[in-house]
């Protein structure tokens, strides 16, 4: 089954439409909320979707519909291979485990799509070879 | 049998000699046993790449017109100790710009330099005589300085504890971030390819002992800042902190690969360096030390919740389960991470090795050894009598 990462952006009007609970029932998405915000400019949320491909667009489109700004994630985090030591302290901290160090050359390789773009690998990184690509 | 530093020499002049690196010499070992492993091979290259925190370089600017003699001097903003002669200063690694700025410091500074980046120069003084001047504000690079020289007090531990954390917060450490409650475990050592872990009472390393440094052929100057003997030993290796070395080298001979400025979050800047060592096969005594291997050598896991110098070892773990991802702890299993590169340290022992097979890199015997007994002091309060 495709997973695959939005960021939604609500304006204030919509906040209040229990959304995820449509897209669960309606689209028969597992749905896995990865950061959320809402403020006085509305509401900001990161969410994975997980089901069929046509029934991921579908969902999109509805969520389109209904006055929603939705912006696919590829790529949260970027590692600088150059800046990078391959030391390994992000693996750690990691809490889906998306570095992991390759046993051969002792590399860390980065599985960005076990990424929730948490950030906590960022400030972590001794070198400072991690900047996280999309804001929320 | 018996190999002097001499023969070993020739053979790599003649570009003879068999090296191979400490990694590789395990599966020599264990497949021929020490005494062939002893015939075969005259050098083992060891390596590591890790925080050094105790680290810095001498620099002299050359006199400005008029002369100045500086009192105090910064380099993009992070200050060089001058209390020297009048234009000679020396930058530590975890110097902290004087902003507050916490993610750029000392190490910034040595690595930009090593990278030939310009590095502004500001300095102040009272003006004398001799050196009328008062202030200055200037950009110098590698290229501009006289000497540029790393000189650094403790480098290239022989082992290290193992950092975990109780507490319910996150610590932020020198041995990086520590989640909450055994969220992790973080360590430091290149264990098996690790320089001192290979000959661990120094034989063959002493005062004088070319190394790698940094990309430079560097060397041992003296004993390392809280150099000791006295910790425990397992299969003939400390279990813990032990000796460590004094290296100095040439900033103009490193290399940005092997000179790495780290930024520890919310606690400060440290340097990663790159050390290496060969260890010249004397006898089967050496071949046997360098033989050591990941499951033999054992780390205290040390609670940095515990905010004192008497922190008691949780447990001891060995390299070879720190390196298998995790260990256990309080009853869990504790995610494990370096903070020494092992990619590195398998980088340098390799290139130590490639440039002793092309002739570029001789061994040299120490012209005085490190100390064989030494403790480590703590710092107490004294009156001035006590201490009289």
């Amino acid at each position: 089954m495709p997973i695959r990462k939005f960021l939604l952006t609500f304006n204030p009007e919509i906040v209040s439409e229990p959304i995820t609970y449509r897209i669960v029932k309606d689209f028969d998405l597992m749905i896995n909320i990865l950061r959320a915000e809402i403020d006085e400019q509305g509401g900001r949320l990161m969410i994975a979707f997980e089901g069929n491909g046509p029934q991921i667009q579908k969902a999109v489109r509805y969520l389109e519909d209904s006055g929603v700004q939705v912006q696919e994630l590829k790529e949260f985090i970027r590692k600088d291979d150059n800046r990078c030591t391959n030391c390994g302290m992000c693996i750690s901290i990691c809490p889906v485990s998306a570095y992991q160090m390759d046993k051969k050359t002792w590399k860390v390789i980065f599985l960005n799509e076990k990424c929730i773009a948490c950030g906590m690998c960022i400030d972590a990184c001794p070198p400072g070879a991690i900047k996280l690509r999309a804001q929320i | 049998m018996k190999r002097s530093y001499e023969e070993i020499n020739e053979k790599i002049k003649q570009g003879d000699a068999v090296v191979m690196t400490a990694e590789e010499i395990i599966e020599v070992v264990e497949r021929e046993g020490v005494e062939q492993a002893t015939k075969e091979v005259d050098v083992v290259t060891t390596g590591t790449f890790g925080a050094m925190c105790s680290s810095g370089v001498f620099l002299n600017f050359g006199h400005s017109e008029p002369p100045i003699k500086m009192t105090k001097a910064w380099l993009n903003g992070v200050p060089a100790y001058t209390g020297l002669a009048a234009v000679d200063a020396y930058i530590g690694a975890t110097e902290p710009r004087e902003d507050g700025n916490l993610d750029y410091g000392g190490a910034h500074v040595i690595e930009d330099l090593i990278a030939g980046r310009p590095v502004r120069l500001r300095a102040t003084a009272h003006g004398t005589d001799c050196y009328p001047r008062r202030e200055i504000d200037t950009y110098v690079s590698l290229d501009t300085l006289n000497q540029a020289y790393m000189f650094n007090p403790r480098n290239a531990y022989q082992n290290y504890g193992v950092a975990t954390n109780s507490s319910e917060r996150t610590l932020f450490t020198y041995m990086g971030k520590l989640l909450p409650k055994y969220g992790n475990a973080s360590y430091s050592s290149a264990g098996q390819l690790s320089p001192l872990l290979n000959d661990p009472h120094l034989r063959t390393i002493g005062i004088g002992t070319r190394i790698f440094l940094g990309g430079a052929q560097g060397y041992v100057a003296w004993e390392g800042t809280q150099y000791r003997t006295t910790t425990p030993e397992r299969n003939g290796v400390p279990t813990g902190a032990s000796r460590n070395l004094a290296v100095v080298g040439d900033l103009r001979e490193m290399s940005t690969d092997f000179i790495r400025a780290l930024d520890f979050q919310k606690y400060g800047v440290s340097l990663g360096v790159g050390v290496g060592v060969p260890i010249p096969i004397l006898d089967e005594e050496m071949m046997k030390c360098v033989s050591i291997r990941d499951d033999q050598i054992f780390a205290p896991v040390l609670d940095y919740a515990v905010q004192s110098r008497t922190r008691k070892p949780m447990k001891e773990v060995s390299y070879a389960e720190l390196r298998s991802g995790s260990i256990e702890l309080a009853g869990k299993k504790v995610r494990t991470s370096s903070l020494s590169s092992y990619a590195k340290a398998k980088q340098i022992a390799e290139l130590l090795k490639k440039q002793m097979l092309e002739g570029e890199f001789l061994l040299t015997r120490p012209v005085a050894m490190l100390p064989t007994e030494r403790a480590q002091k703590p710092l107490d309060l004294h009156s001035r009598e006590e201490v009289a």
